[in-house]
């Protein structure tokens, strides 16, 4: 007690951390159970849906993939590639375009979804904007050479879905994409 | 020959003011000015003294110190004496003023002395912690502090924020956490959160989807991030202290990011229609308010001022992304950055003076700081490395940010100056987008 006494007399401040207080892991929350349900890979709602078609030129989103852990599948159509920080197409693109819109007016019921990508450098939410930009120009473009626009539909991924993983040149380039995924190849009934 | 720093000397320093200043209690007291190579104050931190009966199972005596030498040398301010020169025995000398010899602490070059010890009843603990100035026999401050004992790196924490407090009239922010990204190995980008020491590591989500830029609300209860769990990317909000996790922007929208306001009452977000980002105002509960920017551009990343008046983003509306200062009254905006052709990722120093940014530099990125009025910009990392994404610490002393300059990507923090750059515990996967708490009780 005496030595409680003196640090008393000496103008000691006692402080409780108080536990209802204290910082986020007084409660701290399971995470499995505090955020919503990890969903397995392969049930979530919109493969299902694509599954469904049963038409073997369905593709599945680049995102449905990551969560299966399979590499990105090529569907009938081809992609297109940027340069850095561009999301305008360049003449090897438009033939490529040129080349999707022909397969999408022999295939006239086929949806398709086109995802913008980009390669890891820079900032991830300005990569999301790119790509969006990037699936924007290939939904334009398929529009004026006679795409119907609802039959297309755009996502952006950003950097966060890369096909190559190494930092060089020719695996950005890679990256720098639009992809064509065939969500459904008869009109839903 | 340097010169010996006594107390009062290295005051002056971190305050760049008279020698007769008070530090205590004044706004806008400067820390950063002790130079490259500069004066580091030679400091000891002793183990602690058991005070009780019951055995130190949980080694507190050494944890309590070596949380206070980690926040101490992550600062930068201070010389940590290796305890294996201490000349004292812990357990057998006193804690108190006149109860130890300071000669003991002379001797090895120490001019500052951390003493302290503890009690445990229970899952309790009761620990006094005092800061001495070895040079003038003098003690400078004495605080005791109660906790559970899982609890002592928070108290250790806390010590080392008073000691901060002692040199430079602000306390330190080592009771902070910081919120990022990371792969953790796999191929998933979840949200974590951890101490700047790497404890209390939490993992906020487990969606098995992409997770991205999180940030703190002011309150420090809540962190607010992008989402691909309902397939397309929407803001979420987590609440730390129950868990509970909500989606809070419309179910039709996208929206790529954003961030909560500093007075608690807004989010600006990035929403995305037809290919085009802009900014959005929207209320603190997700509802729309109004654009902030309607433009053909891509318009992302706002970042708030600390008044909660004014906004930073990045724009690309003149052909490349550069930062932009946008008056959220009367939506008018200035472009700030004229140097470099894509500078993103803004972060609005809590002092209010400058801002943070991610630059290129050739084919890498680097941080760097400007001035909210556009001047004196400065390169804060090498391009021998990528270092992106900063965050500034609430006291707008500090700066962490990701890099690659060790592989895989990895927090680090800095001085606002860019000196003293350390790295923090590693997740062992890519650790990206780090947002640094306010300071947490």
């Amino acid at each position: 007690m005496a030595a409680m006494n003196k640090l008393v007399c000496c103008g000691l401040v006692t402080i409780i951390l108080a536990a209802a207080g204290c910082a986020p892991s007084a409660t701290k929350p399971e995470p499995s159970a505090a955020s919503a349900p990890a969903k397995p890979a392969g049930q979530s709602p919109g493969e299902g849906q694509r599954g469904a078609t049963g038409e073997s030129t369905t593709g599945q989103s680049s995102l449905d993939e990551l969560q299966k852990g399979k590499p990105p599948t090529s569907g009938p159509l081809k992609d297109i590639y940027f340069s850095f920080d561009r999301y305008d197409l360049e003449g090897e693109a438009r033939e490529t375009l040129k080349a999707n819109a022909d397969w999408l007016k022999r295939n006239s019921t086929a949806r398709v979804e086109i995802e913008g990508h980009c390669d890891e450098r820079g900032t991830n939410e300005y990569n999301l904007a790119l790509g969006a930009k990037r699936a924007q120009a290939a939904k334009d473009y398929l529009i004026t050479i006679g795409v119907a626009t609802d039959r297309l539909s755009t996502i952006s991924y950003g950097e966060e879905i890369p096909v190559c993983r190494e930092q060089n040149e020719s695996c950005w380039h890679q990256n720098r994409r639009a992809r064509f995924v065939v969500i459904q190849a008869r009109p839903a009934s | 020959m340097m010169a010996k720093i006594s107390f009062a000397v290295l005051l002056l320093i971190l305050n760049h003011g008279p020698a007769n200043a008070q530090p205590k209690g004044e706004t806008g007291v400067r820390g950063e000015i002790v130079g490259q190579g500069g004066l580091k104050f030679p400091i000891a931190v002793s183990p602690l003294k058991n005070l009780g009966t019951t055995a130190d199972v949980g080694k507190l005596s050494e944890g309590i110190a070596d949380t206070i030498v980690y926040d101490l040398d992550l600062s930068g301010w201070f010389k940590v004496l290796d305890r294996a020169a201490y000349i004292e025995n812990p357990q057998k000398s006193g804690v108190a003023l006149g109860s130890f010899d300071f000669k003991d602490w002379s001797t090895i070059g120490a001019e500052g002395l951390v003493k302290g010890g503890f009690t445990i009843q229970g899952d309790e603990v009761t620990v006094e912690l005092r800061l001495f100035d070895v040079f003038q026999n003098k003690e400078r401050v004495g605080k005791r502090y109660v906790g559970r004992v899982k609890d002592y790196r928070r108290i250790a924490h806390k010590f080392a924020d008073e000691i901060i407090n002692q040199f430079t009239g602000v306390p330190g922010i080592f009771n902070t956490r910081i919120a990022y990204v990371s792969t953790s190995g796999g191929r998933f980008k979840e949200i974590h959160i951890a101490h700047l020491d790497g404890s209390e590591k939490f993992q906020l989500t487990n969606n098995h989807t992409i997770n991205l830029s999180p940030s703190w609300t002011a309150d420090g209860k809540s962190v607010l991030y992008t989402s691909y769990k309902d397939r397309n990317s929407s803001l979420y909000l987590f609440e730390l202290y129950s868990g509970k996790e909500a989606k809070i922007t419309p179910r039709n929208g996208r929206y790529l990011g954003g961030k909560a306001s500093p007075d608690g009452q807004f989010i600006a977000a990035t929403v995305e229609t037809g290919g085009n980002s802009n900014i959005i105002l929207l209320d603190r509960n997700g509802n729309v308010i109004r654009s902030l920017t309607e433009s053909p551009s891509i318009e992302v990343s706002p970042a708030w001022s600390p008044d909660s008046k004014q906004l930073v983003f990045v724009s690309d509306r003149t052909g490349s992304p550069q930062l932009y200062v946008l008056d959220v009254a009367s939506n008018k905006s200035r472009r700030l950055t004229y140097s470099g052709n894509y500078n993103t990722s803004p972060e609005w120093s809590p002092r209010g003076d400058r801002v943070a940014y991610t630059g290129r530099v050739g084919n890498r990125f680097a941080i760097f700081t400007i001035g909210v009025d556009g001047g004196e910009l400065r390169k804060l990392t090498a391009e021998s490395a990528d270092s992106e994404d900063p965050t500034w610490s609430p006291d707008g002393r500090f700066i962490a940010f990701s890099s690659n300059r060790a592989g895989k990507y990895h927090l680090y923090v800095m001085q606002a100056s860019g000196e003293n750059q350390r790295r923090l515990t590693g997740s062992g996967g890519d650790d990206t987008k780090p947002s640094w708490s306010p300071r947490l009780e």
